[in-house]
């Protein structure tokens, strides 16, 4: 079994890259889609015209990046048909539905009032326009929602049966509201917000760094504090909710992501490991540094409690472990690593060392910020990976496994879109990062009138 | 009703690719006949004149997907792993379109995203006619699952249609472009649209031709009583908006002529699917073996009664906001 050869490989490969490449964007465009909404009210609350421009400059930033998630996101909805036709006919009924009521009722509203919303200031009066940018936030999130309410179905699959195959609907708000839905779709909208917290943040404090107006975007930086220091510890919170969620309704993902192997006998606790490597074939960790009973603490909220180990479960229905395991860890150690530079920066803060006056002394700090800002991006990056690959050998979890749902198509072509589409990804991304650096080096244009004022 | 909604389904689907040829294929076509402008200058115009509707434009082909996977789930994969490789050229194309905006408004050399614009339009157009053209000339199936090679797409039939749905777009952007420009760019969509129509009429007729000499069944509506109302009808109207849209050219007219290259594709539509439905893949696969089942059509419909009208309303919204003719800047000259 060679990567040439083998169209399950490769149409993985495929589908795989086009989800990781395609999240980066949305991610941010459902957080600073919000973000516009709270400017927007700030302007029209101060009347101050450094909001509007403020308003001005983040909103091209969406737009580019919004640019770039449009063309990938078609890439997602057409892969599922052409790489994976026993799935799409088997999950029609339900998934297809989802992804319908995606672009009815979510992804039209946020492409359909964008428009209006980057060019139309002059065009329609202020209310309308703050309408639009609602309904833009609105949309974008809405759609995140039912993308993720498709997912999580195939995590936790409910509200009907299999019947040749082909899922039935019995009851659809069952579906709609399967046992992981609440769970991740929080997880994964506050991450969106998150993530961006720390974009603008970090945005902004490159700008304070330099001494480039720096009153300007203390403004922004503290917009972003202030998200953070909701959106932080909510996280933590909501991660920890997902992860006892897995334990109770994905055993082998939890044992895979926590590379846990034995079954921990009664009265005896299950380690936590801080680092490990597998070893698949002997069923235990070729090397492992522990923590006793703390996994048991975690998942089960007691010293002993019982967590199932990998060596449970048939062979050929084991996930693998290595992605799950670091994957997790980096996500969860961003999470906490964000969640200490807000109290620290909340410290400074009651400390008055966010005053105009006094904040460019705060080097130290601001730099924390800068390099921050992609932490987000990895941490959701690696949160999905932990996700995706926690669920093989399924494609529907305990209901349809991933071999047994891909397109037979010759290796030779699925190799050569799968080609096409990195060089073409790669190529996006260069000039993504060019573009949006030349922006960002140019600045705000803060000799914006907004409209209906002067000139 | 049970026995209606697949039919209903059917009308609905035909309905947004409608929606989506008319509306995409006037970008498209404005992208693909933007290769031929003078200068960048004058593509800049014409890119402007789309700033602000293109992606939701696009939107109405993520619905089309969207809706084939959740009412016809069974025709969804089988005709997407059939069309595979210009349906990668499509998506392709439209990555190149979607980014070309924005990155040529940072860009400091325009012309490559002008260019990435133009052509990107002209391989989305092409791989969506082998697509089609594919689709309508048969796709082999054995108990429900393709058969067929990677290249079985490629046929005379679909060469044609390739070259049609260029046609067609550019006739549809041309005429967009006459409504939303003045000036030299404006004459030069009146000199693009007659090329365009006849492109695209005379392909229609070829592809007829060789259908019809295919598929016996296609011309048998044609006399039926009932059958000809929805086929022969609507194409004789077709022919009077496409003879409408060269007149109104002639005459100078602005608008006109888009309204009947709209008039134009909507009977066109109407006289193509009324003639194969049932059958939603040829040569065999009819909308009633492989509808979803009723209760997920019922309650899409319940969704898709209250979303169309919203959907349709803002859109029209968004059109009359940035009416009139374009000033060859998105952020209106600031």
């Amino acid at each position: 079994m060679s990567v040439f050869t083998d169209t399950l490989l490769l149409s993985r490969l495929q589908f795989g890259m086009t989800t990781l490449y395609h999240m980066i964007w949305p991610t941010l465009s459902v957080g600073l889609s919000l973000t516009l909404v709270i400017l927007e009210a700030l302007w029209l609350r101060t009347g101050d015209p450094a909001w509007y421009r403020h308003l001005r400059f983040w909103s091209r930033l969406l737009l580019l990046n919004f640019s770039v998630g449009v063309a990938t996101g078609l890439v997602m909805e057409f892969q599922f048909g052409t790489n994976w036709e026993p799935f799409t006919e088997a999950t029609g009924g339900f998934f297809g539905n989802i992804l319908g009521l995606e672009g009815t009722l979510a992804f039209m509203l946020e492409a359909g009032f964008l428009g209006i919303m980057m060019f139309g200031w002059r065009k329609v009066p202020r209310g309308l326009h703050m309408v639009s940018t609602v309904l833009v936030a609105f949309g974008a999130s809405l759609s995140a929602f039912w993308i993720l309410v498709a997912n999580s179905w195939m995590q936790t699959p409910a509200g009907g049966h299999f019947e040749h195959g082909r899922f039935v609907v019995d009851n659809f708000l069952g579906a709609l509201f399967n046992s992981d839905m609440i769970t991740s779709t929080t997880h994964m909208w506050a991450a969106c917000i998150e993530t961006t917290a720390f974009v603008v943040g970090g945005i902004s404090a490159w700008y304070i760094l330099r001494g480039r107006q720096p009153e300007f975007f203390l403004r922004t930086l503290k917009v972003a504090v202030v998200l953070a220091l909701v959106m932080t510890p909510l996280q933590i919170f909501l991660g920890d909710a997902q992860g006892l969620h897995i334990y109770r309704t994905q055993p082998e993902k939890l044992a895979a992501m926590e590379s846990h192997w034995k079954t921990n006998p009664p009265g005896a606790g299950a380690a936590f490991n801080i680092i490990a490597w597998p070893d698949n074939a002997g069923e235990r960790n070729s090397f492992e540094v522990q923590v006793p009973y703390l996994l048991s603490l975690l998942e089960t909220r007691s010293f002993t409690g019982q967590v199932k180990g990998l060596s449970e479960f048939a062979p050929d229905a084991r996930p693998p472990v290595v992605i799950p395991f670091y994957s997790f860890r980096i996500m969860v150690l961003i999470g906490f690593l964000l969640f200490g530079l807000m109290v620290w920066t909340l410290v400074v803060w009651l400390r008055g060392g966010l005053a105009l006056s006094r904040i460019r002394t705060r080097r130290a700090l601001l730099r924390a910020w800068m390099w921050s800002l992609p932490l987000g991006y990895i941490a959701v990056e690696t949160g999905w990976l932990a996700r995706e690959e926690g669920r093989q050998p399924w494609l529907i979890y305990r209901v349809l496994r991933t071999a047994d749902a891909v397109s037979s198509l010759p290796p030779w072509v699925v190799g050569m879109s799968l080609l096409a589409l990195f060089a073409i990804y790669a190529l996006l991304t260069v000039f993504f990062l060019i573009y949006a650096a030349r922006m960002l080096s140019k600045g705000p244009d803060l000799s914006l009138v907004p409209p209906g004022e002067g000139s | 009703m049970e026995q209606l909604l697949p039919a209903v389904w059917f009308a609905i689907l035909g309905f947004i690719l409608l929606l989506y040829t008319m509306l995409d294929g006037f970008d498209l076509g404005v992208g693909i006949v933007s290769l031929l402008v003078k200068d960048d200058r004058e593509r800049g115009v014409l890119m402007a004149s789309l700033g602000s509707i293109w992606d939701a434009n696009e939107t109405w082909l993520v619905l089309f997907g969207g809706i084939i996977f959740g009412a016809f789930p069974a025709v969804y994969g089988l005709v997407m792993t059939a069309l595979y490789i210009p349906l990668i050229g499509m998506l392709i194309g439209l990555i190149f379109r979607a980014v070309s905006f924005e990155f040529r408004e940072h860009a400091k050399s325009k012309k490559p995203w002008g260019l990435a614009f133009g052509w990107g339009s002209l391989l989305t157009a092409v791989s969506q006619g082998f697509a089609f053209g594919g689709l309508l000339w048969g796709v082999t199936i054995t108990s429900g699952k393709y058969t067929g090679g990677v290249f079985d797409w490629l046929s005379p039939f679909s060469i044609i249609t390739a070259v049609a749905v260029v046609g067609g777009y550019v006739m549809f952007g041309s005429t967009y472009i006459i409504m939303k420009t003045q000036g030299p760019v404006a004459g030069f969509g009146r000199r693009m649209t007659g090329w365009g129509a006849g492109i695209a009429a005379l392909g229609g007729l070829a592809d007829t031709i060789l259908a019809v000499g295919k598929y016996p069944f296609l011309s048998q509506k044609w006399t039926a009583i009932p059958g000809s109302f929805l086929t022969i009808v609507p194409f004789v109207l077709g022919l009077g908006a496409f003879g409408m849209m060269l007149l109104a050219i002639r005459r100078g007219r602005e608008t006109l002529p888009f309204v009947c290259a709209l008039l134009f594709a909507f009977f066109g539509y109407v006289a193509l699917s009324a003639n194969y439905f049932p059958i939603i893949v040829p040569p065999g696969l009819t909308v009633y073996e492989t509808a979803a089942q009723p209760l997920t059509l019922r309650s899409m419909l319940i969704a898709v009664a209250v979303a169309l009208p919203v959907l349709l309303a803002y859109n029209i919204l968004q059109y009359w906001i940035f009416r009139g003719k374009t000033t060859g800047s998105l952020y209106g000259g600031e």
